[in-house]
């Protein structure tokens, strides 16, 4: 079992988190022209990285909010967790 | 009007498990709580308003992990930044609440029938809590909450008093029975009285 550092709530178990994906994709711009392979990549291109890996996590049954992982994909090494709203 | 409790019907009165030989006084007793006042209250994001000045029934909101501001009557659990759970024995507190709680900054939502609460006490409180739920209850103090899992359902877990252990337990109300037979089951072992 896991045990995942929520931002705001501390230390806990992985049973109280959900999986929310790749952290790193960012939405294309409001009003901004994107042809359909931009938009299409942007819902169904992910990397399979094996190493660090930044991802949305969500305390579902804590806090309820979503924050920023930074996790190995092959040990399972947590680093670093942060606010949603914050940078690494 | 007689309100119907989530566990009607569910919670039955007597000793079980393991409890032959034993002094009852140093057995866990469990009942249900019912006819509590619970108010959700959430901070919009984008609010600028500040929390410090509100005060309900003298008590203050703190944005503070674990945290419970509680009298005799009210205990505001922290549910997570800039959401509390109220539960009070003054139901004429909605009126306060509603007026002091403006809707253009806050979300402030009755959950007063839509839970079903399980009070514990007793030495194996913690015991029994561990069985289900994933947290260090090592680490709880009294006058803390937090939000977890038992047996995969959700629940808020409020630690009232620590000598002896004291513990409610608030589920959705849908949720009531499976809890009830989920933690009435994790006492067996040290023997209950259900009162």
């Amino acid at each position: 079992m896991l045990h995942i550092r929520c931002p705001h709530c501390g230390m806990r178990s992985q049973n109280e988190f959900a999986y929310g994906g790749d952290a790193s994709v960012k939405r294309p711009e409001l009003n901004k022209e994107i042809s359909d392979l931009e938009w299409d990549n942007f819902v169904y291109l992910r990397k399979s990285l094996r190493g660090k890996h930044l991802e949305l996590w969500q305390h579902i049954s804590g806090c309820r909010q979503w924050f920023k992982v930074q996790r190995d994909t092959s040990t399972h090494e947590i680093f670093k967790t942060i606010k949603a709203n914050e940078d690494i | 009007m007689t309100t119907i409790s989530a566990l009607e019907g569910v919670h039955i009165k007597g000793l079980f498990g393991d409890y032959v030989g034993k002094n009852e006084k140093n057995l866990l007793s469990l009942s249900e709580n019912k006819d509590l006042l619970i108010i959700q209250i959430v901070k919009y994001k984008n609010s600028l308003t500040s929390i410090a000045s509100i005060q309900i029934d003298n008590l203050n909101l703190e944005n503070e992990t674990l945290n419970v501001s509680c009298n005799n009557d009210t205990r505001i659990l922290w549910n997570g930044p800039n959401s509390w759970l109220l539960i009070s024995t003054k139901k004429k507190l909605l009126k306060e609440i509603i007026e002091k709680f403006d809707e253009n900054n806050f979300a402030v939502t009755n959950l007063s029938h839509s839970r079903a609460i399980i009070e514990l006490e007793g030495e194996n409180v913690k015991e029994v809590l561990k069985k289900g739920c994933p947290y260090n209850f090592n680490d709880l103090n009294k006058n803390n909450c937090l939000n977890s899992t038992f047996n995969g359902m959700s629940v808020t877990i409020d630690l009232l008093d620590n000598n002896p252990n004291k513990a409610r337990i608030l589920t959705l109300r849908s949720f009531g029975e499976s809890l009830y037979h989920s933690i009435t089951d994790s006492c067996l072992e040290f023997g209950y009285k259900s009162i």
